[in-house]
């Protein structure tokens, strides 16, 4: 068939002995860089560039590097979510969730290999969905106009009263939280600046990136300060390394659930891999019979869920991005550059006329795939090790890292005096027991979400029946209401079995 | 611009290359990302400049994305206004903010524009299937039923991408501006997805922008927006061939700091100039659908002051400045 | 009971001012149907709800730091900001060094393993972070090199 001529071509092309080591090389400095607070796929991919043209690498060579790097961060990412309760990066918000309590428990290993096992997972059957309809699926992306995003934004924040089981308020105070920090800026609509109170640091908004890292490190760093380490899950135990296998194997479905899930949400332009990772933990919470409250508490579905999802868009951000040349994430943004710099223009035709390079990216990321499951089990051994480098010196790195990956970001002190107000507010919302995640996808997604709002409404001249005017949107609200009503039905229905546990 | 910087904001990696403070290279910063016209100018300039000679080193790129350009002309005009050695991009884009008001007070006297040595032209797009058949069809459409026709762009309200709109409309007689409907997303490629997907009718922005789907015979050009037809895309009528007598371009060029001295802001100019004349750049402009567009020197800081004194009045006429 | 009151009513304060900040957005002549003003005005009236909530349904309190510990952190605070300030201009080594060794030795009071700390990290983060990774970092700042 063609595909496999194609992908046969693609291979010839990437598979030499030089590429195979830049895919190595790259795999190992992405996983490295998407596990450092404050440096994600996006550093990585930035800082690669002007590498690539220093080695004077050709484009399929540059490709096959980049490539790695970007699914190494993605990887990557987890390290931190699982072992310090600080995610490496976004997508890997979810991870932190039920990672991090596995890690307490003294199952760090278990769950790094699993989600390493995920992240394989979503991310190889999302490289063969990019390969095997990747011109189709960008028909996709001309089906969502500003009411089906509308709709799907309204989906994420409503499944959001499911995150957390106890104190709704608060979810719900953090999310909104989220969402006022991300009204801060250049009004899109209107190009009239928000909020910002004449900053001129603030006309771009606040960088959800601060906000991750002040959130979560800076956080860290003042909880174990205060309480000398108790709860952390420093200096755990470690158990011996072994395969979870019943783990894999019990979340298997999960994975393919998940996969499914995050590929459609790296689809659409502007949702990426954050939105796909978190509908795809929340998916298999809702899907959750006897264990739902299990989730949050270290279940091994909640850690292969969203890092199958994030891997899995990750992949599916690609299709955008080669065939309408619309970057679906902040990394395929940067990707894009890479392209351009390349002299590949992305867009309709870019299957058509540059084959070589598109089934050479494909070869590329397959390849990488395929090095990371091989390079990341063994490396498990040396990531858990993270967890017995004593506190003293351990906790002041992840803080200079974390200041000097947000300092980079625009070189000015103004970004870190953020940073630590989040983390003031990081420690003192972990300590009311509010969750921290909706604050971060409410600055990641509030934008967009307002945004398509106010496009359908210029589109529909204020008529609000625009918003249910297509299937795909009336399918969105119908699940977002479910999403939102079902918790609440729910909890009603299990609040007496519960009270009786207490 | 927002959407935008949430990507590779983190690409500021490479600024601080600019902060170390050991700069002897000539160096070029994009008040932006990698990957949009800033960054496209520095690195095709720069490279240029380096390749026929008349810089010694390799100009180095850095990016310095914030505000729409305006964290790096803060950066220029408080930090670097007597370094000869810094040159800046910048586009109609940045005279579009600065007219706005949109740098935080600075005025666009603080520097000294250099030139631009070529214009990505103004485009107005339709999806293949559209009834609109040209800018007349589309322009009658909005004076007949405003509500019928929204327009999607690549930049904010009061951008330049519906200052276009506005100023075809304008010269073709339509000027209640308060019933065109327009909606800015987060880029040109994006602005194109919502018009062929038709959630939007028509889409306002640079040829540059739509190049990809226009071979792909995805989408048909109204019109484009300069004097003479593009080089490339002879096929293509302009809005004055049908009766719009407006240019609207996004040219290409730099600025360089306000403190420098007379003979080094001519040994740029120069170089600038000779960049022009190039056949490297002639090949580049080309490979981007870049129409010839050279102004160098005192002519372009006139052509400046123009426009900017342009966009500030009709910016005022929409409510974008008080 | 008492944490959470107090956090109600900051939120119910602060949902106030960010409904009145809402209130000054300039409003252009050219503006859409929904506004610049609607989702900020529809997200300050939620956080008022659950400000109110917070106040009227407090859960129970969380175990709060004693004093040794609000010192210590208080010490963690001046020490992040004084790094955050001094990063540019000193450059990364020096505050870098005393920033690390302060933390260690919050963490671990033990003077020799401060040092190390403070030195070990400022200098191998320093060489990891700008020439592993590219980090635009200067190892001395303006202030120090003139």
């Amino acid at each position: 068939m063609d595909i496999l001529a194609n992908l046969t071509q693609g291979f010839a092309v990437a598979l030499t002995p030089t590429t195979l080591m830049l895919a190595v090389g790259g795999c190992f400095l992405g996983t490295v860089i998407g596990s450092l607070p404050g440096l994600g796929p996006s550093n990585g991919v930035a800082i690669l560039i002007p590498l690539a043209f220093s080695l004077g690498l050709d484009a399929t060579q540059a490709l096959v590097l980049m490539t790695a790097v970007y699914y190494g961060a993605m990887y990557g990412g987890r390290i931190s979510s699982i072992l310090l309760n600080i995610p490496g990066d976004e997508p890997a918000l979810m991870t932190t969730l039920d990672g991090y309590p596995m890690a307490r428990q003294g199952r760090a290993a278990d769950a790094l290999v699993l989600s390493g096992v995920a992240s394989f997972v979503g991310a190889f059957l999302a490289t063969i969905g990019l390969m095997l309809m990747a011109p189709l699926l960008a028909r996709v992306a001309y089906l969502f106009g500003p009411a089906e995003y509308f709709a799907l934004y309204l989906l994420a924040f409503c499944t959001l009263g499911g995150l957390t089981s106890r104190n709704q308020a608060k979810a719900v105070f953090a999310a909104a939280l989220g969402l006022a920090i991300a009204m801060i800026g250049l009004d899109n609509q209107t190009g009239i600046p928000r909020l910002t109170f004449g900053a001129i640091h603030l006309m771009d908004g606040v960088d959800f990136l601060v906000a991750i890292v002040g959130l979560f490190a800076v956080a860290e760093v003042f909880i174990f300060i205060e309480g000398h380490g108790r709860g952390s899950a420093i200096g755990t135990s470690l158990g011996r390394l072994t395969i979870p296998v019943r783990d894999i194997v019990a979340s298997f479905g999960a994975m393919l659930r998940a996969t499914a899930i995050g590929f459609v949400a790296g689809i659409l332009p502007g949702a990426g891999a954050s939105l796909g990772s978190f509908l795809a933990y929340m998916g298999e919470k809702a899907m959750a019979r006897h264990d739902k409250e299990t989730f949050g508490t270290g279940n091994p579905r909640g850690v292969a869920a969203p890092e199958a999802g994030n891997n899995a868009a990750a992949g599916g951000a690609l299709v955008p991005m080669l065939t309408l040349g619309v970057p679906g994430s902040g990394t395929t943004a940067v990707l894009l550059a890479l392209l351009l710099t390349l002299d590949i223009t992305p867009g309709p035709l870019l299957f058509d006329e540059r084959p070589e390079v598109v089934w050479g990216l494909i070869a590329a990321l397959l390849i990488s795939n395929f090095v990371l499951l091989i390079m990341n089990v063994p490396m498990v051994r040396l990531f858990v090790r993270i967890l017995s480098v004593p506190p003293w010196l351990l906790l002041p790195g992840i803080t200079m890292i974390s200041f000097s990956g947000i300092y980079s970001l625009s070189g000015s002190g103004f970004d870190l005096i953020l940073m630590i107000i989040f983390g003031i507010l990081g420690y003192v919302l972990r300590k009311l027991d509010v969750p921290t995640v909706p604050i971060i996808l409410g600055i990641l997604l509030g934008n967009n979400m307002e945004d398509s709002l106010r496009r359908a409404m210029v589109i529909s001249d204020g008529d609000w029946t625009y918003l249910f005017s297509s299937g795909i949107a009336v399918g969105l609200w119908l699940a977002a209401i479910a999403g939102f009503v079902a918790p609440l039905f729910l909890r009603s229905l299990l609040k007496r079995p519960e009270k009786a546990a207490d | 611009m927002r959407k935008n910087s949430i990507a590779g904001y983190a690409v500021g990696a490479l600024l601080g290359l600019g902060l170390t403070g050991t700069v002897s290279a000539a160096e070029c910063i994009a008040p932006a990302n990698p990957g949009g016209g800033w960054d496209f100018t520095c690195r095709t300039i720069g490279k240029i400049m380096h390749d026929i000679g008349v810089v010694d080193k390799p100009v180095q790129v850095t990016n310095m994305a914030g505000g729409g350009g305006g964290l790096a002309f803060n950066h220029v005009v408080n930090e670097r206004n007597e370094d000869a050695d810094l040159i800046v991009a910048a586009s109609s884009a940045t005279a579009t903010r600065l007219a706005q008001d949109a740098y935080g007070g600075l005025k666009a006297d603080q520097v000294r524009f250099l030139g631009a040595i070529g214009a990505d032209p103004g485009v107005i797009v339709v999806a293949k299937d559209s009834p609109y058949q040209s800018l007349t069809d589309l322009i009658d459409s909005v004076k007949a039923d405003p509500g019928s026709v929204t327009f999607a762009g690549g930049s904010a309200v009061g951008g330049f991408d519906h200052l276009k709109v506005l100023m075809a409309l304008g010269r073709a007689g339509f000027t209640d501006i308060r019933k065109v409907k327009y909606i800015g997303l987060d880029g040109g490629a994006d602005a194109l997805t919502q018009t062929i997907g038709g959630h939007t009718q028509a889409m306002t922005g640079d040829i540059s922008e739509v190049v990809g789907f226009l071979k792909a015979d995805d989408v048909r050009v109204l019109a484009v927006m300069t004097e003479e037809r593009v080089p490339g895309f002879e096929h293509i009528l302009t809005a004055r061939e049908q009766g719009i007598d407006v240019v609207a371009v996004n040219w290409r060029g730099l600025y360089v700091p306000r403190g420098i001295s007379e003979d080094d802001y001519r040994k740029w100019s120069d170089a600038l100039a000779t960049v022009a004349a190039s056949s490297e750049w002639a090949a580049a402009m080309k490979a981007n659908g870049l129409a010839p567009f050279t102004k160098v020197g005192p002519d372009f800081q006139d052509y400046v002051n123009k426009v900017v004194g342009e966009i500030e009045q009709l910016s005022r006429k929409i409510g974008v400045i008080e | 009971m008492r944490g959470d009151r107090v956090f109600g009513l900051v939120v119910t304060l602060a949902a106030l001012g960010y409904i009145v900040s809402a209130a000054q957005i300039r409003v252009g002549f050219l503006s859409d149907p929904v506004g610049s003003r609607t989702f900020p005005y529809m997200i300050g009236g939620v956080g008022l709800l659950c400000g109110l909530a917070m106040l009227l349904r407090p859960d129970p309190d969380p175990e709060w730091p004693g004093p040794p510990a609000v010192v210590r952190i208080a010490v963690t605070l001046v020490v992040l900001v004084a790094f955050a300030v001094t990063l540019r201009p000193v450059g990364f080594l020096l505050p870098a060094a005393l920033a690390s060794a302060i933390l260690a030795w919050l963490i671990r009071p033990d003077l020799a393993r401060a040092a190390l700390a403070g030195v070990g990290l400022s200098l191998g983060l320093f060489a990891v972070l700008k020439y592993g990774l590219g980090l635009g970092l200067a190892p001395f700042g303006r202030v120090l090199t003139g």
